[in-house]
């Protein structure tokens, strides 16, 4: 059969669910910034999916998608930062712990 | 213009007689004590002017034509002072042969008090105060002269009275001074309340305030109705009310028995007794029943006038005795007020308004005069008011003895003089009328011209002796005046103090033929009263008070002049004569200690009495609120405040507490949890979608 | 087309899947190397030629390091072995909420028209032409881009420096 659109984006969207899986459960902070990558990549291919599939015309899907490349890298740096900060903080990473804001 | 408007439009400004001096008062009061100068130009000005605009309205009345020959000129002015609502409240002024007779006199005689004490009051540190009293005095007694309204004329009653008060106690730091003015204020308030009672009923009855009014609505103007009502103890409505006034005018005219404050009154300054206690203020009394006359005579049957007249001549005599007995020589001359006041009153009771007074008019001149000289004497002999330390004055002040002789004259009846003719209208009046009561008076007259007699003779003639009295004694009353002289020779005053004792005695000796029915028709009579019957003249009475008064003066003289007293200690002739009764008359027949044993005695016992009930009762009900007060207090503290409000407040918090805890438990402070409920909102908004 | 479509596509859910649930980070950290590879495998085979570069270099040459960094330098408490999951009531509820968004997002593609639409063959993008629209048409986000890593650069190093400095 030939790929649709339809599978490209399915595909997408399960690889959004395992991000978002790992995300809610892991108890690592490190882990969790990596479901977080996980679940970035897999709306960027849904963008890059959308253009090749003639959605889009102009080169501007490639463009958005650059820059989303960029952005999640800078955050992904910053994240990272604060976890090492948190983790001079509390000794430790397990976001089980980090509850000091608690009501 | 014509008559009847010049006397109206002179009515309307009649407010000016009072006015002058009471601004003059104002003024003083707010003088420094050092303008002597000044102020006691101010208040003798203020006099002068007030006695021109007097004299002034005297002339008014006089001329012109009365209309008929039984109503006297009389013009009134009445304004509203204020009004709330519908009621009004009005005042008015009168101008009419009484007024102007009183204001003339008061004025002209006040004018030369005053100008008397300036002499008087040279050394008194309190010179400003005095004169502005003075002024003040002036401007109440015109304004009650001039009123055509109760509530003016009593206000200026109380305001005469006040005056009185404060000018009896102008030593106030005499222990006897500060006694007998509030004695004076206590014994005229008693009075008060009767004529109070008496106003009150006759503005309940009559429906108004004013005496005469333009549409003859009066309260004066109806007595002929209130003489058809019943009143209290068998009188007429106008008896009652008529016995009520006079009540006011026994205290204030100091008629028997509320006599006792006029002789302590004698512990303020001379010109104040000459003023107040012997020309003017004591004439309130008789003023205010001969302007109240028509209330007194509307009624036929009634014994308030007997009853007035008793009074007066009880009084008469009363006083008159008293007066043979006394050393100081103000004494003297306040009861023998007393006692000429009780003439008045006794002459105003048997009908005779005229006589009543005109013997007012003339007693004021001669009487003022009598106490002036008497100051000049204290003055001159350095502060000494005790006859037995006097003597043989005559050579060192012969113009006060000379007005003296003239006064006592007047006073005595002595043939000619002022005093003679109206004693002898008032007598005549008396005699028509009840011959006892005359009888009485006579002998009043008698003891009148005795003890004057026995005043001069002791004063003026025989030899000086003042130089050997006690040195303590006379120290101690020169202590009391600033003075430190010793037992020095007598002198002879200043011209400020001669001069108007002078002018006065004029006055007492020619004054009496205004009044006398020798010169055809009576002028005074006809002035005053011309609807009153003029008495029928009577040999007996002319010639038996011409006798005794000569008998009078022959005993004085009998007694005190032949063989003069040589000593300040020698007895009284007299009272080696009468012994127990001599003490029995000095002491004032013990009045003022009956008083004290028993009506001042119950009094203070009430007083005792209501203040055990203000302390048990009413504190005690004061303690009873408060313990409740506290108690509820208490009470609502700790079940209200305590158990219901705080424990229902703890309660509440504890409730929300609860809650809170409950929901705080959705804020765990974990990224993850928050992060899933995101994800379900987010979901549950798709499914959402979906179902669109 | 399809056959490589279906390998790249297994290759990466391998790799989401495995970076998910190992235990041992730095395993962690290599599938999702893994996953970034199959995800440059797929932009190439959509013909973004550029961008699949762009992936392996970021992605793999930077992220993936960083993340490696840092776990290095946490490594004292937790090791490079993660302590057990414990499947308690968390994991759970958050695989549940995982699944139902899945499922709905899967539910609502099916639904849509527009997955139906066949691959084409158009030309690639040339890296010409990208380079050209940079700096005329996208020249503004390109260079706010630049502050916006200049920013990410000093904040991350001002947060994770600032204890050393401290404790010296």
């Amino acid at each position: 059969m030939s790929i649709t659109l339809g599978h490209y984006l399915a595909l997408a969207a399960m690889l959004f669910t395992i991000g978002l899986a790992g995300a809610l459960t892991r108890k690592n902070a490190i882990i969790v910034l990596v479901a977080i990558e996980i679940m970035f990549n897999a709306a960027i291919l849904n963008l890059v999916a959308f253009w090749h599939f003639k959605v889009f015309t102009t080169l501007t899907a490639q463009m958005f998608a650059m820059f989303s490349i960029a952005i999640a890298a800078a955050e992904s740096a910053i994240g990272l930062a604060l976890v090492i900060a948190i983790y001079r903080h509390y000794r430790s990473v397990d976001v089980d712990e980090m509850k000091t804001l608690q009501g | 213009m014509e008559h009847a408007e010049y006397l109206q439009q002179l009515a309307s400004q009649q407010w000016l007689i009072p006015l002058i001096p009471l601004v003059a008062a104002g003024i003083q009061a707010l003088l420094k004590q050092r303008s002597r100068k000044l102020s006691a130009t101010l208040t003798i000005s203020a006099m002068a002017l007030a006695c021109l605009l007097a004299l002034r309205a005297f002339f008014a009345t006089l001329g012109g034509d009365h209309g008929d020959h039984h109503e006297v000129g009389r013009a009134f002015y009445n304004f509203t002072w204020f009004a709330f609502g519908t009621t009004k409240l009005e005042l008015g002024f009168i101008l009419d042969p009484l007024t102007a007779g009183m204001a003339t006199m008061v004025t002209f005689v006040g004018l030369m008090i005053f100008i008397n004490a300036t002499g008087y009051m040279h050394d008194d540190v309190n010179f400003t105060r005095f004169f502005c009293f003075l002024s003040l005095f002036a401007a109440s007694m015109l304004g009650m002269i001039i009123s055509n309204n109760l509530l003016l004329l009593f206000m200026c009653w109380e305001l005469v009275g006040l005056c009185s008060y404060l000018l009896i106690g102008f030593w106030y730091y005499k222990p006897s001074a500060a006694a007998a003015m509030k004695k004076a204020f206590i014994t005229t308030r008693i009075g008060d309340v009767g004529f109070f009672i008496g106003i009150l009923m006759l503005y309940h009855q009559t429906g108004t305030l004013n005496l005469y009014t333009a549409d003859g609505t009066g309260a004066l103007q109806q007595a002929d109705k209130l003489a058809t009502l019943a009143g209290w103890w068998g009188l007429s409505m106008a008896g009652t009310i008529a016995l009520m006034l006079f009540i006011g005018a026994m205290g204030k005219s100091a008629q028997f028995p509320l006599h006792v404050w006029l002789p302590d009154a004698m512990e303020g300054p001379t010109p104040v007794s000459a003023l107040i206690h012997a020309a003017t203020m004591v004439a309130a009394g008789v003023f205010m029943v001969g302007r109240m006359f028509p209330v007194f005579t509307a009624g036929a049957g009634d014994w308030v006038m007997d009853f007035v007249m008793w009074v007066g001549c009880i009084t008469a005599v009363f006083s008159a005795t008293i007066a043979v007995a006394q050393f100081d020589i103000k004494r003297v001359l306040a009861y023998s007020t007393c006692s000429q006041l009780g003439f008045m009153v006794m002459a105003l009771g048997a009908g005779g308004l005229s006589a009543g007074q005109f013997h007012l008019l003339t007693h004021a001149f001669f009487k003022a005069l009598l106490f002036l000289a008497s100051g000049c004497v204290i003055i001159g002999t350095h502060h000494e008011q005790d006859m037995r330390k006097m003597g043989g004055l005559r050579k060192y002040m012969p113009i006060t003895f000379v007005c003296y002789v003239l006064g006592t004259l007047a006073l005595a009846g002595f043939p000619l003089t002022a005093g003679f003719f109206s004693k002898d209208e008032v007598l005549l009046v008396t005699y028509h009328h009840n011959k006892l009561a005359w009888g009485l008076a006579t002998f009043a007259a008698f003891l009148t011209a005795f003890y004057m007699t026995r005043q001069i003779f002791m004063v003026f003639f025989g030899k000086w002796r003042g130089g050997e009295a006690a040195h303590g004694h006379a120290h101690a009353k020169h202590d009391d005046h600033g003075h430190g002289h010793g037992g020095h020779v007598p002198h002879e005053v200043p011209w400020n103090m001669t001069g108007p004792i002078a002018i006065l005695s004029v006055f007492a000796v020619l004054m009496g033929w205004l009044g006398t029915p020798w010169l055809g028709d009576n002028f005074f009579h006809h002035y005053l009263a011309p609807s009153e019957p003029a008495p029928h003249h009577s040999n007996l009475v002319l010639w038996l008070s011409i006798g005794v008064g000569l008998f009078g003066i022959f005993l004085g003289w009998f007694f005190y002049g032949r063989r003069p007293m040589e000593h300040a200690t020698d007895a009284d002739p007299l009272q080696a004569k009468l012994g127990a009764l001599f003490t029995w008359l000095n002491r004032k027949w013990f009045i003022d200690e009956i008083y004290e044993a028993t009506i001042i005695r119950w009094t203070m016992a009430l007083g005792v009495l209501f203040r055990l009930v203000d302390k048990l009762v009413v504190d005690g009900l004061l303690h009873a609120i408060a313990w409740i007060t506290w108690g509820i207090s208490w009470f609502t503290r700790q079940v209200g405040d305590e158990l219901i409000i705080n424990g229902g407040f703890d309660a509440g918090c504890e409730g929300v507490r609860g809650y809170a805890k409950i929901l705080a438990k959705l804020q765990s402070g974990r990224v993850q949890n928050y992060f899933r409920i995101l994800c379900l909102g987010t979901a549950i908004l798709l499914v959402v979608y979906f179902i669109k | 087309m399809t056959t490589a479509f279906w390998i790249i596509s297994a290759v990466t859910l391998l790799g989401a899947v495995l970076a998910v649930t190992l235990r041992n980070l730095v395993h962690c950290v290599l599938a999702l190397i893994l996953f970034f590879l199959g995800i440059a495998g797929h932009y190439f085979l959509l013909r973004a030629d550029f961008l699949g570069v762009v992936q392996i270099l970021i992605y793999i040459g930077a992220v993936a390091v960083l993340i490696l960094f840092a776990i290095m330098l946490t490594r004292n408490v937790t090791g490079t072995e993660g302590p057990r999951e414990v499947f308690g009531l968390k994991w759970w509820s958050g695989a549940a909420t995982a699944a139902i968004i899945g499922a709905l997002v899967l539910a609502a593609i099916r639904r849509d028209e527009l997955s139906k639409l066949p691959t084409s063959t158009q030309a690639n993008s040339s890296v010409l032409e990208i380079g050209k629209l940079l700096v005329t048409d996208w020249v503004v986000p390109f260079e706010a881009m630049a502050v916006l890593l200049t920013a990410a650069l000093i904040g991350a190093v001002v947060i994770a420096l600032e204890e050393v400095l401290r404790r010296r």
